[in-house]
């Protein structure tokens, strides 16, 4: 297999060491090598936090402008900072109002690259559902519902589930089934295009 | 056999494990602050008897592990890379006397620099030392390496330093482990003084015989695959060829895998000192120019002889300073192949198009701050208010953030903010001006090396108020205890220090202690210290501003929760925005007023007093 680079962003506090937890443990439990970068010290006070994670034989921890095949963030500007990471083609998920995502001086660019934008306000679903910190979980299963990449939807929910402490297990499926929903909805409305 | 998706300094100190280190000590700074916890992690885990400390500073951690190993047991010492610059005096004398257990330095770098005063080389402070030094491509790379590391080590009684760059220490890699066992190895000090107390006569037959071990060990790395290796077929020769090591060698691999260049050779050299001259020789001999990539300085580069071959910093196709991240290595590689006439990997732009794209968009600067109910904070806005024109001299740690709130002048390294406040009072009192000096340090800091400093101003009579930020903890680094605390990082009990006994036994005669939540109580003692400190009688002012680390001890720092909120008095003036720069305070962008964002808000209760209008109020 190729190696699959994801790079995940948002802001200090919205758990982005969590949600590639998520990615990773899944991979890990499909057998695939995987390979991270995190932000540690004072870069973490900074409140612009990335991830990196390859999933594949690859040797080095960071992805290289150009080369990433997914991009998920968690906040709109992030999203628009992390862009140069995304490969021509590559996929990119954003936690935004659908309707005001992407800037319109970064749609050309998009469009050039054969970007495809995707945005659900995962972080307004997570809050209606009771758990405003679980931003990070709603875009994986936002994500999820595209059936992008070696790993699947019912893969990634189930980590969530093992990795949920009791307490917020029902509340953090739930809010994974609702956003995987918003995703599918927005897969088969592109279908009928098809 | 389990498996983790561990982190490389995870990774590292399971090597330190495996590798049956007995004794392990460190000082925390990023990047290397996670691999003593590690190695604590584990070592439970799997019930070894591992002796394991945080010091007070890198060089008695150092000491401490040297040691251990003239008695013949497996040591290790950790720390970031300007950690070793205090280490430094023992670091030199030690390859000269030599060990009998293996001693192994880790020193990580920081290219970037991410969180850290310089982007130095510790390669270049081994080739100081004369210690070997092995450089880590990823996690993995790195805990075999440590285990080369200690039977080099044993082999050729010499330390060996292993410098993980921060993009091995911050990696997470899966990782596969069986059974950790004990090493049994007792303590058996043999008294031999013109060895280990050698005098300079001795220093001498020291030295010459340590350069005799080089000339082994460069040996021994001409041929110490995986570390040391080329991709020549034999008796080719070709026109351009790559010689790298540490993270850049595993960027290039991947890059070259991608983009389908066997074509061009790599030479990498993950122990690179003592230099393999017979491989390095080879490679070069078979290439007709050659460029060198590694982080961050010219270690290799300076040691290829053929400079007419070389390509590099020196040729200016290799940046001097920052992070060697993959884009930027592919422009280096496109830039240097095409200048050599040769196909570039890629026509790709290396995200400048996109770079300067969202570089447009104004995207908000996400500088580093203090947190939200950071007693910090209150020391600073207490500090400026009662000494509005002092020179703030200050130190590292996350109080060096205070510089947002206008309140931290000087920034040198561990312990300078009491020696520079010395310095400015002698600077200016030469011109008999009495300048107003208000010098902040951390608890840690402290400890680590604020003691020398400030018995010498007391000594030398400057005058100057200190102000001790003691949160309990080590903050900045990841929460590590403070001495002052009584628990060790293992769990069990230690002897806590008194910093009030400390600062007494440095001579200070003046010392308060406050509470900085209590900025009213702060800012007229301040005021007092510097009266003192000024004064007809006066000398060194201490203040310690006592008050837990709000994410050290959650619930503990702020005992009563106070919600507050911002009445329509305020007339949004920005002294609240500019003098205490709290992230929970911000300004609502649709109707341009000030608000509290209660997600953010630790309720702390200390803004209630610092608002000119008083429009900050109870909630």
């Amino acid at each position: 297999m190729r190696t699959v680079n994801y790079v995940l962003c948002g802001l200090g506090g919205q758990g982005i060491l969590f949600m590639t937890k998520i990615f990773a443990m899944t991979a890990l439990n499909k057998g695939y090598n995987i390979l991270g970068a995190e932000t540690h010290g004072m870069a973490q006070r900074g409140g612009s936090v990335v991830s990196h994670l390859r999933i594949g034989k690859a040797r080095s921890s960071l992805i290289r402008a150009g080369a990433a095949d997914f991009l998920l963030s968690m906040d709109e500007s992030e999203a628009y900072r992390y862009l140069p990471y995304l490969k021509k083609g590559g996929k990119l998920f954003t936690n935004a109002p659908s309707d005001k995502f992407p800037d319109e001086r970064v749609a050309a660019y998009l469009e050039k690259q054969d970007i495809e934008p995707r945005a659900m306000e995962a972080s307004k679903t997570a809050m209606d559902l009771g758990s405003p910190r679980s931003t990070n979980l709603a875009m994986v299963a936002f994500f999820s519902a595209f059936g992008f990449g070696p790993l699947n939807a019912d893969d990634l929910r189930a980590t969530v589930d093992n990795m949920s402490p009791g307490p917020f297990k029902e509340t953090n499926l739930k809010i994974f089934d609702t956003c995987y929903e918003t995703g599918r909805k927005m897969v088969n409305k592109l279908n009928i295009f098809d | 056999m389990k498996e983790e998706f561990l982190l490389g300094n995870g990774a590292i100190a399971l090597g330190l494990l495996e590798a049956g280190c007995q004794i392990m000590t460190s000082y925390p700074g990023t990047p290397s602050s996670e691999i003593l916890p590690e190695v604590v992690r584990f070592s439970k885990a799997a019930n070894l008897n591992t002796s394991i400390e945080w010091s007070i500073n890198e060089k008695v951690a150092f000491d401490n592990a040297f040691a251990a190993a003239i008695s013949g047991k497996r040591a290790a010492c950790c720390m970031k890379m300007v950690g070793l610059n205090v280490a430094a005096d023992s670091f030199m004398s030690a390859a000269y006397i030599g060990n009998i257990g293996g001693l192994v330095i880790i020193s990580c770098d920081d290219p970037g620099p991410h969180s850290s005063q310089t982007e130095q080389d510790s390669r270049l402070m081994a080739r100081l030392g004369k210690v070997p030094v092995f450089d880590p491509t990823n996690p993995e790379e790195a805990r075999e390496m440590i285990k080369a590391a200690f039977d080099l080590s044993e082999e050729f009684q010499v330390p060996v330093m292993v410098r993980p760059a921060i993009r091995v220490c911050h990696a997470r890699q899966n990782i596969k482990y069986d059974k950790l066992e004990s090493n049994l190895t007792k303590a058996d000090f043999k008294r031999e003084p013109t060895r280990w107390a050698s005098t300079p006569k001795f220093r001498f037959m020291q030295h010459k015989a340590l350069n005799e071990k080089h000339l082994k060990i460069s040996v021994k790395f001409d041929s110490f695959a995986p570390f040391n290796m080329h991709t020549l077929e034999k008796g080719k020769s070709y026109p351009f060829g790559v010689v790298t090591g540490g993270v850049p060698s595993s960027v290039i691999q991947d890059m070259f895998e991608d983009y389908g260049r066997d074509d061009i050779p790599v030479l990498k050299l993950c122990a690179p000192y003592p230099f393999p001259e017979k491989l390095a020789d080879e490679f070069m001999a078979a290439c007709d120019k050659v460029l060198v990539i590694e982080e961050t300085d010219t270690v290799i580069e300076y040691m290829l002889r053929d400079k007419r071959k070389t390509l590099g910093r020196l040729s200016g196709h290799v940046p001097m300073e920052g992070e060697l991240v993959p884009e930027k290595i592919e422009g280096v590689l496109n830039k240097a192949l095409s200048d050599c006439g040769l196909s570039p990997l890629s026509d790709h732009d290396c995200g400048q198009e996109a770079f300067e794209l969202t570089g447009g968009l104004e995207l908000p600067i996400r500088k580093p701050t203090l947190c939200p109910g950071c007693p910090h904070r209150a020391s600073f806005y207490s500090i400026r208010k009662a000494m509005p024109k002092a020179i703030y001299p200050s130190d590292i740690g996350c109080y060096t953030l205070g510089i947002n709130l206008g309140v931290v002048d000087t920034v040198l390294d561990m312990g300078a903010g009491i020696t520079m406040g010395s310095g400015f009072w002698n600077a200016y009192i030469q011109d008999d001006v009495k300048k107003p000096i208000v010098a902040t340090m951390g608890d840690s800091t402290f400890f680590h090396s604020g003691t020398t400093g400030l018995m010498n101003a007391v000594y030398n009579d400057s005058r100057f108020v200190l102000v001790i930020l003691d949160n309990h903890i080590t903050a900045m680094t990841g929460m590590q205890p403070a001495i002052t605390q009584d628990k060790r990082v293992d769990g069990q009990k230690g002897n806590s220090i008194s910093l009030e006994t400390i600062v007494k036994g440095c001579g200070v005669e003046y010392l308060k202690v406050v509470d900085p939540y209590d900025t009213k109580a702060m800012i007229k003692m301040v005021k007092n210290a510097a009266e003192y400190a000024y004064g007809e009688n006066g000398g060194i002012a201490v203040i310690i501003a006592r008050h837990a680390c709000v994410l050290g001890f959650m619930d503990q720092a702020i005992v009563e929760k106070i919600p507050v909120k911002v009445t329509d008095d305020c007339d949004e003036c920005g002294f609240c925005h500019k003098r205490f720069e709290c992230p929970a305070l911000y300004v609502d962008v649709e109707n341009k007023k000030t608000e509290i964002n209660q997600t953010l808000c630790a309720q702390c209760g200390v803004c209630l007093n610092i608002c000119p209008q008083g429009a900050i109020v109870r909630a």
